[in-house]
């Protein structure tokens, strides 16, 4: 929906209407005290050293496996970013407006998107997402507008995983003991498992593995 | 919340939430917190507070949105909730009439204890066709000063706007805007191959269950 067009003058005492029949934003000048003194400043958004690979607007979803159904994260761009240094690559989500993130994990090479029943624009996947900072293990799905956008989607997908595998096969091919962060992931997942019952450290070891 | 220790500093503002039982008070907090849009009515008792953490280009911020009990027969609600209170939503159903009939009330329940805060006065529902409350029936906030939006928490219309301009009026500056939260590299992680046959089934399970919605595609 787009913002209603203004096209009267405000009628006396009366919200304006505009051409869809919603009432047109209209800013109440009353003047408050401010509550707090800030200053603006340089936001960070841990994006700084990523390529985009790819960008298409979705609504991702995840399955409530209590209530045995599909619950909405959120609606934005879903991006693939590919870290210039590391080249490792992420999905990574955003819900429009504020901005929040919805979604945020490497794209693992074991993991194959499948297809949702009776929808050729949806896939589906098991995932161990740190959207909130805290591991969440989660089926997810992601919608788009129809199946060539969902298509593209899983084309570069696809390629990520191809990306991540090559990765992990040089990780592999000897120098496991001296790369830090495969054995970081390793660790993480075994902390991550002990601490599933203690919440207020695992925020620190989020952190820790993430820095 | 575990991300207060993280950073204590951290802009804390009370935001009470307010109007008549069903008018959608819960599913909207929810949209902002999980995302999730809930259909089913399930009547809040007393209050939850909820923390919002906005990303702003003034810092981090965090508003305690206390979602409060809209029905009566749940005990109204007492001062306290009102007390220290920095802002204040309210909010109706543009479906319901009554709903918006009853918005004095609430505003005279919440000025009597914070008497200069300001007040968003929200119109939700306004994707529902049929819609019973008219553009030009909605003065009161003319009358009152306050700001007004229309939402769909739906649709997520308008979703954004109570929080950024309860934002920029707290903070002091209409230049203030939501911000990309930091996007912390998540750690790498290896699922062991004895685990991957029991995602599979439970994918398998999941991949079988319709996604809500899926003959509308008007909002992608």
């Amino acid at each position: 929906m787009t913002n209603p067009v203004v096209e009267n003058a405000p009628a006396a005492n009366a919200a304006v209407e505009g051409e869809n029949g919603l009432v047109a934003d209209e800013d109440c000048s009353k003047h408050y005290e401010p509550v707090v003194k800030l200053e603006k400043v340089e936001t960070k958004t841990g994006e700084e050293d990523e390529e985009v690979l790819f960008k298409m607007r979705s609504k991702l979803f995840r399955f409530s496996k209590e209530l045995k159904e599909w619950k909405e994260r959120g609606t934005g761009d879903v991006r693939i970013l590919e870290h210039k240094e590391s080249k490792k690559v992420r999905l990574l989500m955003r819900r429009e407006k504020t901005l929040k993130i919805c979604m945020n994990q490497y794209v693992n090479p074991e993991t194959e998107l499948r297809e949702n029943v009776g929808s050729d624009r949806s896939w589906v996947w098991h995932a161990v997402d740190y959207a909130d900072e805290e591991r969440d293990e989660a089926l997810l799905a992601i919608r788009f507008r129809d199946s060539k956008d969902a298509n593209e989607f899983k084309d570069a997908y696809d390629k990520a995983r191809e990306r991540m595998s090559g990765l992990r096969t040089q990780l592999e091919g000897g120098e496991q003991k001296a790369e830090p962060d495969a054995e970081a992931a390793v660790t993480e997942k075994k902390e991550a498992e002990a601490e599933a019952k203690k919440e207020p450290e695992q925020q620190k070891s989020t952190e820790k593995s993430s820095s | 919340m575990a991300q207060n220790q993280t950073q204590p500093n951290i802009p804390t503002f009370k935001v009470v939430l307010v109007g008549d039982g069903g008018v959608g008070k819960t599913t909207f907090v929810k949209r902002h917190i999980t995302g999730e849009f809930e259909k089913r009515y399930m009547a809040t008792m007393g209050v939850e507070v909820h923390p919002l953490r906005f990303s702003t280009n003034f810092g981090e911020i965090l508003m305690n949105v206390w979602d409060t009990a809209g029905q009566e027969k749940l005990g109204g609600l007492r001062d306290g909730y009102y007390i220290q209170g920095d802002a204040a939503i309210i909010m109706f159903d543009v479906t319901s009439r009554m709903t918006y009939k009853n918005v004095p009330q609430w505003h005279r329940d919440l000025v009597r204890v914070c008497e200069n805060i300001p007040i968003v006065l929200c119109g939700n529902k306004v994707d529902i066709k049929d819609r019973k409350v008219k553009a030009k029936t909605i003065t009161f906030h003319r009358k009152k000063s306050l700001q007004y939006y229309e939402l769909s928490a739906k649709s997520n219309y308008n979703f954004e706007k109570p929080f950024l301009w309860i934002a920029r009026k707290l903070i002091g500056n209409p230049g203030v805007e939501f911000t990309r939260a930091l996007a912390l590299q998540p750690p790498e992680v290896i699922i062991p191959d004895d685990q991957i046959a029991q995602m599979n089934k439970e994918i398998e399970e999941a991949s079988h269950i319709p996604l809500p919605d899926e003959d509308d595609n008007t909002d992608l």
